[in-house]
């Protein structure tokens, strides 16, 4: 078992006339034994690049990639101790599941044959498709060749698993399962993960530790708490979440954020930490804004509902400051409680839950307070 | 309009699917019979000739049947030399074909530069009718040809034979000819096949420890299985028919060293006035591209391809 490290990891493409395309920029990155990391950011944010240079499928143009301490840049993939799951599954289509999952054995170890099979159908028997090993790939269904994937990586014992959007092919049900199923086997198998994907609740749901990825450039690394109530930057709080953030821009004015619809009074403690920055963007997460029947504070504005989103166990309530308008903001509420689409209602936005942004640069000045002032520990 | 086919329907009582079938006749029906007549037709008509025992001028008689046609082909050495020489023919033009076209496949595959340009020039012999191909080697071939002299350039002059006189490499000299022509083909036959593997499966086999040897032996090789059986069903009917070939480079006398099947069977026929001779080899001969098509075919069709 070992820990990975990525220092400053560039890679630059270039184009066939010339032109340079930095698609992962200055990456720092430590991945402890045991870890799970999960590696999440829109398509083509260097995500995928990033992971293969890991894998060894890339080469890195600066930077250094460790693992337990010596570099490993310019190592075969083989001689990287990883194995790796592919997006598309990637089995041989000609080989049966034992041959798929026996290859990298019988390709960069010496074990002798009774040895491979024995490892091969523990795998098996762990991921439950030792009924499975005699069938050929393409006979197999979407859930059952993931199983495979995983299998194939399992038996190669490495220090590092790399996982390339395993789930995107799975279909939404299969796709949960699977979530808490990789999740307790990585906990089992305990080697370090790093695991790509574009779907923010996989990153919440399944991480350790989240690094946001953006344009190539490494925006936050944390737990998916920290990211989720701490976000370094506006691309980080509008990122995750569903639904997201709602960001509203305004200007300083004193001890107040005045927007076109509104103005939010701040307390003197919150104006202090905005610094001389006048140009900013205010944002709250919709599940933090209360819906009231009687305007009762200075942080109550009356909004007009919009379009009501009905999840069953919560309602996402769109609404507007001016019956008109189609710029809406949205609130999370209770399921039960009931709002009419073109009512009037008071919406809350409580001052202790409130980010605010730099404009231009996007950097968070303020970051909601939470109850506990450290993270929340877990509760046994 | 409608409603004079509507009536005509009432009257008609034939079931839809029936009406289809004959509404539908103008389109087929031309083709299909055209090709019954002369393809099938003339098939048959040949395998009807082949047990009359015709021969010389006059008319075939078709009142008394013969397998003597038949008999007499075990015993016949010209026939037996020339089923061996199909069968060598066959088996060397197309594993070799096979296989310099695939490596060739492997080659262009690199992502090489000019790419377009190789694939270009390999397949252009494909492009040659038979009869340019079989001049322009014989020139090849020929004492002080450009096989010889180049032998001569590099040294190796003593190496250079009458390669188109010698009965021992009569033969070859054709094989080596039809590959140069027919490996191009196997070449994009093949480019295709590996141009659907994914690129993952490359990357997985790299992660697995596969060397490349390993890479292509056990994971992209065994994947090309269906572009081979393709290919090789072509290469096979191509290579019973290299009839045009030989004819141009030898005439209808190639001796037994180079005599093939379609060749004995135009001369049995039309210089020795031999039909039913002649006629019994082309259905010797059909029943060859038969055993070679029809597994394919039935599997193809197996598979719902057909």
């Amino acid at each position: 078992m070992a820990d990975l490290q990525l220092d400053d990891v560039t890679k630059v493409f270039v184009e066939d006339d010339g032109n340079e395309i930095t698609a992962v920029d200055e990456v720092s990155l430590a991945i402890d034994d045991g870890e799970f990391l999960v590696l999440v950011g829109p398509s083509g944010c260097g995500k995928s690049t990033t992971l293969r240079m890991v894998a060894g499928l890339e080469t890195v143009s600066d930077g250094a990639i460790r693992l337990d301490g010596s570099v490993i840049n310019d190592a075969k993939p083989a001689e990287r101790d990883i194995a790796m799951v592919f997006q598309s599954y990637a089995l041989y289509p000609h080989m049966t599941v034992r041959e798929n999952m026996s290859f990298g054995l019988e390709e960069s170890t010496s074990m002798p044959d009774e040895e491979i099979t024995a490892t091969v159908e523990d795998a098996a028997t762990m991921l439950g498709i030792d009924d499975l090993l005699d069938r050929k790939p393409d006979d197999l269904s979407g859930g059952q060749q993931q199983r495979v994937a995983l299998g194939r990586a399992i038996v190669r014992d490495p220090e590092v698993f790399l996982l390339d959007e395993p789930l995107s092919n799975l279909d939404a049900k299969l796709r949960a399962q699977m979530r808490t199923e990789l999740q307790r086997l990585q906990e089992d198998l305990g080697v370090a993960t790093i695991y790509v994907t574009h779907d923010q609740t996989e990153a919440m749901t399944m991480a350790d530790k989240i690094a946001i990825l953006n344009d190539g450039q490494l925006q936050q690394v944390g737990t998916p708490l920290e990211c989720y109530h701490e976000p370094a930057n506006l691309f980080v709080a509008s990122f995750i979440g569903e639904p997201s953030m709602n960001f509203f821009d305004v200007s300083r004015d004193g001890e107040t954020l005045v927007h076109d619809d509104f103005a939010y009074d701040l307390t003197p403690e919150t104006a202090s930490e905005l610094g001389d920055h006048d140009e900013l963007v205010l944002g709250i997460r919709p599940e933090d804004i209360e819906l009231r029947s009687t305007q009762d504070d200075t942080h109550s504005y009356e909004t007009f509902v919009d379009v009501v989103e009905p999840m069953g166990n919560e309602n996402n309530v769109y609404l507007t400051f001016d019956a008109d308008s189609t710029e809406t903001f949205v609130a999370t509420i209770d399921g039960l409680h009931h709002v009419e689409e073109g009512q009037s209602v008071i919406a809350h936005v409580p001052e202790d839950a409130i980010h605010i942004f730099d404009r231009a640069s996007g950097t968070a000045l303020r970051n909601r307070t939470l109850d506990t002032q450290t993270m929340p520990e877990p509760q046994l | 309009m409608d409603s004079l086919r509507n009536s005509i329907k009432r009257l008609n009582p034939l079931s839809a699917s029936d009406s289809d079938f004959f509404e539908s006749m103008p389109f087929w029906l031309p083709a299909t019979a055209l090709v019954l007549l002369f393809v099938y037709g003339a098939i048959g008509w040949n395998v009807i000739i082949s047990f009359t025992g015709w021969s010389g001028l006059g008319q075939p008689d078709y009142t008394n049947f013969t397998l003597e046609m038949y008999r007499q082909m075990p015993s016949d050495p010209n026939f037996m030399a020339s089923l061996r020489n199909t069968v060598a023919l066959l088996v060397a033009f197309t594993g070799v074909s096979l296989v310099v076209g695939l490596g060739l496949a492997l080659l262009v595959d690199r992502k090489i530069r000019f790419e377009s340009t190789f694939r270009t020039i390999y397949l252009l012999p494909m492009a040659l009718s038979f009869v340019v191909t079989a001049i322009f080697w014989s020139w090849m071939y020929a004492s002080n040809g450009l096989i010889d002299t180049m032998l001569n350039g590099i040294g190796l002059g003593w190496l250079s034979q009458d390669w188109l006189g010698d009965p021992r490499f009569k033969l070859a000299a054709v094989i080596v000819a039809l590959i140069w022509q027919f490996s191009g083909y196997c070449m994009i036959v093949y480019l295709a096949g590996l141009r659907s593997i994914p690129n993952d499966h490359y990357e997985a086999a790299r992660i697995d420890g596969a060397s490349t040897l390993k890479l292509y032996w056990r994971i992209i090789i065994p994947q090309l299985r269906s572009s081979t059986v393709g290919a090789t069903v072509v290469l096979m009917v191509f290579a019973l028919k290299a009839f045009d070939f030989i004819y141009v480079m030898f005439g209808t006398n190639p001796g037994r060293s180079a005599d093939i099947l379609a060749v004995t069977m135009y001369r049995e026929a039309f210089s020795s006035s031999e039909w039913a001779y002649g006629a019994a080899i082309a259905v010797v001969l059909f029943a060859l591209a038969l055993t070679i098509i029809g597994p394919y075919a039935y599997t193809q069709y197996k598979r719902g391809a057909l």
